[in-house]
């Protein structure tokens, strides 16, 4: 081998020739030449382990794969640290290590949000009384927390890990809305100067001033959102029944997009009617058609336009500032919210009896199951699998003919078909029947619609035509406000990304996870710290009569003091590490997925023993900077590798726990590249985006 | 004295063979001890030990049986003699029976694969093995261990040392 | 007249009962008045395990074999009396083309009898070594071309002239006899039988390299071999044999502790200082870096056996056995569906076909490959035969010579098992320091169990080629490096039995569990319940109908069956054979 002069090697880097000293590692001379080539085990102040390999690079010249932070350099070398060969097995190192990897980088309660609010970040600033932290974390991905905190499905608590121990989820939404009733009022998020760009709504609903909400505060654009009817709020005021979400608490939330300056709201201004599609399209950057779905879907059945429609009956309500005549003896049919709605309005407005008919069982109602509760106690009297087939007036009152059904083969959506029963048929008579079986989409003929009437986009950007973008129910049929709010952010992403024609946007952020709640056991988790013992907090409501014979608001809003204690029963989840993994990191920047090669895990025990520092073995990569510091740095040689091959893992010896003095140190903690050494202590500087 | 303490590092495994020859298995305590002994962490002890398949940490049975898998006897059916030493003594591999009687472990290539399959009983090596060979092979085991815990079989605990009956 | 008569005591022999033939032959000589005198001594293995017991007896007119000895002393009195009928002699093919060089003493002589290993040579190459110049025994073991013997071939002289290069009064020459291969018992037979062999093989290698420090890091499981190693080092220590240019040079045995990774060069040496056996990166190697930092060199017990007559008869006599690039000769482990099991010796260069065919006795067109060089190895298919057996003709086939294990795979033997099998070996084996080695291993054993649990697709299939390349890429060490190739080298071919597999859930040789049941033909039975009683999980219904559910498919009641009522049949469905 010829050696250069002074004892140097000459060789390249990604095709720049560089010479150095024959000892030098690849990884540092790599670096001293500005490429920086991922390692994660790898630590100038301890003996090289050699054990990650994510700092995996080729030598084209001979074809020798070897780990940059140990081979040495030699003469004639020609390596390539990201080619895609390189990258390519970077990342299957990074896919594998994932694969063994056990946890959850974010907790079931963020992931499950459609929004992807840190809720585990705002449970756990609620719970320590850190309300205004709380609200910041909250908007940003929720602008409408006030709404959302009353009305939200709690996708979150369908998930939270909670149930392990003892089926109740924490009661997480509530945390969302005492923030918003504390401090919705006299928080100002920071907002960038106005670019100057335009942009046009159509649609003052959840789906519009969300995506307003967005556009002004990220993209610092002008918007102008058009609305049909009187009053913005889309279905949060002409849909939601006052009981659900009183008006007075939306006008606070709206009052909130005027003041952040940039966004105008335009009322009764009408598409096709006031205002041309054509002439948006001309005038602005971008128009986003957030229109809702409001048209209800007829019975079906002869005699269906005797039927109020569900929606219309509730928007004539709203208008009417949630009083009305009295619908006497009322037949609500449907299953949904919506229905649930109806039912619960039409209670308050009659001493008559109110019906709820529906086709399948209690089971298959899409309705959410508190609405469904809560109407029982009201007094609504159901009858399940029961179909109607006709309407007709007979004198004053109406006479809906139905018939029983009973449960079948699933059908499409995987519920179980209802089958009509021969020779069942009944008569049900009452003085209202409001048809409130679901609602479609009435898109603007200027646009390209899907099978079934709503707004075609593509899936990427949201786009329906041209400069014209699509969001909200419009698009994907009648949803909720969440889903309105996270489709909002996705649109408003896109939109930025065609006015200004960059993407902005990150590789999707990597997730482990345990697993559903339903598959584990208390065995499975990593606790911290002992969770608090107590059951559920439940809402405290106003006395059933009230709520019978007034639109009041039904539930109350939390105490501070159930706030904490509710906050107690929270797992924590998350990784303490999640924002400060490299595996994660990693994972992100070089696009690997945790599930490629799913299989059998690493060990999996774990000590919360000590007071601020936790050690999960199933988050552990072996990378073994813990056990070398603590030996060849501060000689206290309390960890070490025990067992072989698969089952590898760090322990102390006998187990036994760390002594408390090692707060002092932290060399492991800091060292450790992702969350198996960490502190316990969850700061609230980590919560938050 | 670096050479020296060196030196004396590289007896920690068999000092530890030592340990486990007499006693069957290592316990906590030994490691303790042995780790005081090479003024070695005891993490350290505990690491090394755990990374020998040759190292218990719990004790064996009185007579510990070695089911070779190495390829000619895996070949051969070496799954099957563990299915078959299970059914007759109802422990898997890798346990002691609640009696502390019998303990079994699969284990790399004992070295005599044309006898395949082979097994070892406290060192005695036993081939061409079928289930009634086996079986009346235990059989014995047991039935000497009735006749006043007396075996005419016993070997020390001592681990794979083939004496042969010239000893 | 009766002059000796030895006993083959190695572990095969003493597996086939050889300890109570030798017990009952004393015995009986005692008994006897004229051979009361007739030393009786135990002696190593030669070679011919499939027919241990083996007794010889050695008379001034010849030597007698004797094969398949019981412990019967009506058959030993008539062995002592040289009336025993049916003499065993190896069979003519072998006897043929097998060179019994290394091995030649191997059984012939009591393994720990200096003086007469002396009497047939022994040590006079040390003593020639003593008057050659180290730098000239390092150049006639170069010239030799001797590569090394343990897997990697590399050439031992280079490998010495590394060592014997470096200015250090610390160097250490280690014997490699961690033989951890499933199937490998070259190594193992060396030491028991010859154990003086291999120690004068190092005692040229410290002479040649200047080492003063000599281990042997032999695996736990061969107490015997340790035994006799320990004893011919005392025998060496007390001759004297040991004082190397006026040092007396420390030869000492460490056993290992069951790790398969230990017998990777730097696994080795770290286990060899009291650590955990975890191999690191190299360079820097062993030679500049090596056991406490001082220059160390590893070297096989086989290549360790070969030194001395190299030295004794030079280098060019070396080479004139094997081929241009791949002198001398080769031990082999046979094992497998074949007649003549047991070790031997053949010249490099011999095709695999004459060694399976010719010197082990396996059916012609009853073997579907060979499995050489264990769970680091490949299965070279059967239309491969004629290959000769050399470093480099081998790895063009993507196998590699290995340490010596020649499994013999007959026709009604599964490869994707197999494949999985030496698969479990090297997973359970791997240190776990690597991530491509610890995970990986761990990730392609999953997605062969699948395959052989009748639940792959084909994108398993596509996993294990895409994988098993990564991680002969990305690995640390040897280990890693080389755990893919069974599964590689099955892939490449027999990839019709996955397929198989895969996508008709039918295990052509009828092995894999899953998807195989058992079948109780009604027109052949003859209702004698034999395996009713047979099963060890009571399956079999009183009307001869086997329960599968619960079936653990041990063949037991196939074997009891004198009918033939009872075979394997493919899942679903009794209709297919076995190809």
């Amino acid at each position: 081998m010829s050696q250069a002069k002074n004892n140097q090697v000459t060789f390249t880097i990604d095709g720049k020739p560089v010479s150095a000293p024959p000892d030098r590692t690849i990884l540092d001379i790599a670096a001293e030449n500005g490429i920086e080539i991922p390692t994660m085990c790898h630590s100038e102040r301890v003996s090289r382990t050699t054990s990650c390999f994510v700092c995996i690079v080729r030598d084209a010249k001979s074809g020798k794969w070897m780990p940059s932070c140990s081979a040495s350099v030699m003469d004639g070398m020609e390596i390539e640290s990201s080619s895609p060969a390189v990258l390519e097995m970077r990342r299957t190192a990074l896919e594998l290590l994932l694969s063994e990897h056990t946890g959850d980088c974010e907790g079931p309660c963020t992931l499950a949000c459609p929004a992807g609010a840190d809720v585990e970040g705002y449970v756990r600033a609620g719970r320590h009384g850190e309300h205004r932290k709380a609200l910041e974390i909250i908007k940003e991905r929720i602008p409408l927390p006030l709404s959302i905190g009353r009305v939200c499905p709690r996708f979150c608590e369908k998930d939270c890990r909670r149930h392990v121990l003892d089926r109740e989820a924490v009661a997480i939404n509530d945390f969302k809305r005492f923030a918003a009733d504390l401090h919705y009022d006299d928080y100002m998020e920071e907002l960038p100067p106005l670019s100057g760009e335009r942009v046009a709504i159509v649609g003052a609903g959840p789906a519009g001033l969300a995506t307003a909400y967005f556009l002004r505060r990220d993209a610092g654009m002008s918007v102008d959102i058009y609305e049909r009817l009187p009053e913005a709020g889309g279905m949060l005021r002409y849909g939601i029944p006052e009981y659900r979400l009183p008006k007075e608490v939306l006008d606070r939330e709206l009052a909130h997009f005027k003041r952040m300056g940039g966004i105008r709201i335009l009322c009764n201004h009408e598409l096709g009617r006031d205002v041309q599609m054509a002439e948006l399209k001309e005038r602005y950057s971008a128009v986003i058609v957030a229109v809702g779905s409001w048209r209800s879907s007829g019975m079906r059945t002869e005699g269906e336009e005797l039927a109020r429609g569900g929606i219309e009956w509730l928007q004539e309500l709203a208008a009417g500032g949630w009083q009305g005549d009295n619908p006497g003896e009322t037949v609500v049919v449907g299953g949904g919210n919506t229905a649930m709605d109806c039912v619960r309005s039409a209670i308050r407005l009659t001493e008559s009896p109110v019906h709820c008919l529906y086709r399948r069982t209690e089971k298959e109602m899409p309705a959410e199951q508190i609405e469904i509760d809560e109407a029982r106690e009201e007094g609504a009297q159901f009858r399940f699998l029961t179909q109607p087939i006709s309407l007709r007036r007979s004198g004053n009152r109406l006479v809906l003919e139905c018939r029983e059904m009973e449960l079948g083969e699933p059908d499409a959506s995987g519920r179980r078909r209802p089958v009509p029963i021969e020779g069942s048929e009944f008569e049900v008579t009452a003085d209202t029947v409001i048809a409130a079986i679901g609602q479609k989409t009435v898109a603007p003929e200027e646009l390209p619609t899907n099978k079934w009437g709503d707004v075609a986009v593509s899936e990427d950007d949201c786009r329906a035509d041209e400069n014209v973008f699509g969001t909200g129910d419009c698009t994907t049929g009648p949803a909720t406000v969440v889903e309105a709010v996270a489709g909002a952010r996705r649109v408003a992403a896109s939109v930025e990304a065609y006015v200004r024609g960059e993407d902005r946007s990150l590789p999707p952020q990597v997730n482990v996870s345990r697993g559903h709640w339903q598959s584990l056991s208390p065995d499975d988790l990593t606790l911290l710290s002992q969770p608090a013992e107590r059951p559920r907090t439940r809402q405290r409501l106003i006395p059933l009569d009230q709520r019978t014979s007034t639109f009041g608001e039904v539930s109350h809003t939390f105490s501070a003091e159930e706030l904490a204690e509710e906050g107690a029963r929270c797992l924590e989840c998350g990784c303490t590490a999640q924002r400060d993994c490299s595996l994660r990191e990693l994972a992100r920047s070089h696009r690997a997925d945790p599930e490629l090669y799913r299989g059998a895990k690493g060990e999996s025990g774990y000590d919360a023993s000590h007071p601020h520092i936790i050690l999960d073995n199933g988050k552990c990569i072996k990378c073994g900077l813990c056990v070398k510091l603590c030996g060849e740095v501060i000689n206290e040689n309390l960890l070490g590798f025990k067992n072989r091959g698969f089952e590898t893992r760090i322990g102390t010896a006998f187990d036994r726990p760390l002594p408390h003095s090692c707060t002092e140190c932290g060399e492991c903690v800091e060292a450790c590249p992702v969350g198996a050494l960490d502190w316990k202590q969850k700061t609230l500087e980590q919560a938050g985006g | 004295m670096e050479q020296t303490a060196a030196v004396e590092r590289s007896d920690l495994i068999k000092t530890l063979q030592k340990e486990q020859e007499t006693e069957g298995y290592i316990s906590d305590e030994a490691i303790e001890r042995i780790a005081t002994e090479f003024d070695v962490p005891p993490v350290e002890v505990e690491g090394v030990v755990s990374f020998y398949t040759q190292f218990k940490r719990i004790p064996p049975g009185k007579y510990h049986i070695m089911v070779c898998d190495g390829t000619a006897c895996h070949i051969i059916g070496a799954p099957l003699i563990l299915t078959w030493l299970a059914d007759a003594l109802g422990i898997r591999d890798g346990e002691t029976d609640e009696n502390g009687l019998f303990s079994m472990e699969s284990v790399a290539c004992l070295g005599c694969c044309s006898l395949a399959p082979v097994i070892s009983i406290n060192g005695k090596v036993y081939g061409k093995l079928d289930r009634k060979k086996l079986l009346k092979t235990i059989r014995e085991y047991k039935k000497a261990e009735d006749s006043n815990g007396r075996s005419n079989q016993t070997q020390s605990k001592s681990t794979a040392e083939n004496t042969g009956a010239a000893e | 007249m009766v002059t000796r008569i030895k006993v083959g005591t190695a572990s095969c022999g003493i597996a086939a009962g050889a300890g109570e033939v030798l017990q009952l032959l004393r015995k009986t000589a005692e008994q006897h008045g004229t051979l009361s005198d007739v030393p009786i001594v135990e002696v190593g293995c030669i070679g011919h395990c499939y027919a241990e017991p083996l007794v010889e007896v050695e008379t001034d007119s010849g030597r007698y074999f004797y094969e398949k000895v019981e412990p019967k002393q009506d058959q030993l009195r008539r062995i002592l009396n040289l009336e025993e009928q049916g003499r065993f002699r190896p069979n003519e093919a072998r006897a043929q083309k097998e060179r019994t060089s290394i091995m030649a003493l191997a059984g012939r002589i009591e393994p720990t009898s200096l003086e007469e290993y002396r009497g047939h040579g022994g040590y006079e190459a040390l003593a020639a070594a003593h008057e050659m110049a180290p730098e000239k025994l390092v150049e006639e073991v170069k010239e030799s071309r001797l590569r090394g013997r343990g897997g990697g071939g590399f050439p031992t002289g280079l490998k010495w002239r590394f060592l014997a290069g470096k200015e250090s009064d610390n160097k250490v020459l280690i014997c490699n006899a961690d033989e951890g291969d499933p199937g490998a018992f070259m190594d193992r037979t060396l030491m028991e039988s010859l154990p003086h062999l291999v120690l004068e093989g190092m005692l040229i290698g410290a002479k040649a390299t200047g080492a003063r420090r000599l281990f042997i890091y032999c695996r736990a499981e061969y107490p015997r071999a340790v035994k006799n190693l320990n004893t011919a080092i005392e025998q060496i220590r007390a001759a004297e044999l040991n004082v190397i240019d006026g040092h007396a040079v420390d030869i000492r045995v460490k056993e290992g502790a069951g790790a398969f990774v230990c017998g990777e060069e730097t696994g080795l040496i770290h286990s060899l200082e009291g650590r955990r056996g975890t191999p690191r990166y190299r360079p820097p190697y062993p030679t500049d870096y090596g056991f406490h930092g001082a220059p160390t060199a590893i070297n096989n017990v086989e290549t360790f056996a070969n030194i001395p007559q190299i030295v004794r008869y030079g280098a060019s006599a070396f080479t004139k056995t094997g081929t241009e690039n791949s002198t001398g000769t080769k031990l082999f482990a046979l094992a497998g569906d074949l007649q003549y099991s047991g070790l031997v010796e053949v010249p490099m260069g011999l095709s695999i076909g004459e060694v399976v065919f010719d010197i082990g006795g396996a059916e012609r067109g009853g073997v579907k490959a060979v499995q050489i060089g264990g769970p680091s190895g490949g299965c070279i298919p059967a239309e491969h035969f004629d290959t000769p057996i050399d470093y480099d003709s081998l790895s063009s086939l993507g196998a590699i010579m290995g340490s010596g294990g020649l499994i013999v795979i007959g026709t009604n033997r599964c490869m994707v098992e197999t494949a999985r099998y030496f698969l479990e070996f090297t997973t359970r084996e791997s240190c776990g320091k690597c991530t491509f080695c610890r995970v990986g291993t761990k990730r392609m054993l999953e997605t062969l169990e699948r395959i052989t649990g009748g639940e792959g697709s084909a994108a398993d299939i596509e996993r294990l080629g895409d994988l098993g390349t990564k991680i002969k890429q990305g690995s640390l060490c040897g280990l890693g490096q080389t755990a893919p190739n069974p599964v590689l080298s099955t892939l490449r071919y027999f990839n019709d039995e996955y397929q198989s597999h895969v996508e008709e859930g039918f295990c052509p040789a009828l092995e894999c569990k899953a998807l195989v049941d058992i079948f109780i033909d009604p027109d052949q039975c003859n209702g004698c319940k034999l395996c009713i009683k047979a099963c060890p999980v009571n399956c079999i219904s009183e009307d001869f109908v086997v329960d599968n559910a619960v079936c653990t498919r041990c063949n037991s009641c196939i074997e009891v069956c004198r009918q033939n009522a009872i075979s394997r049949v493919a899942k679903g469905g009794a209709v297919r054979v076995a190809s």
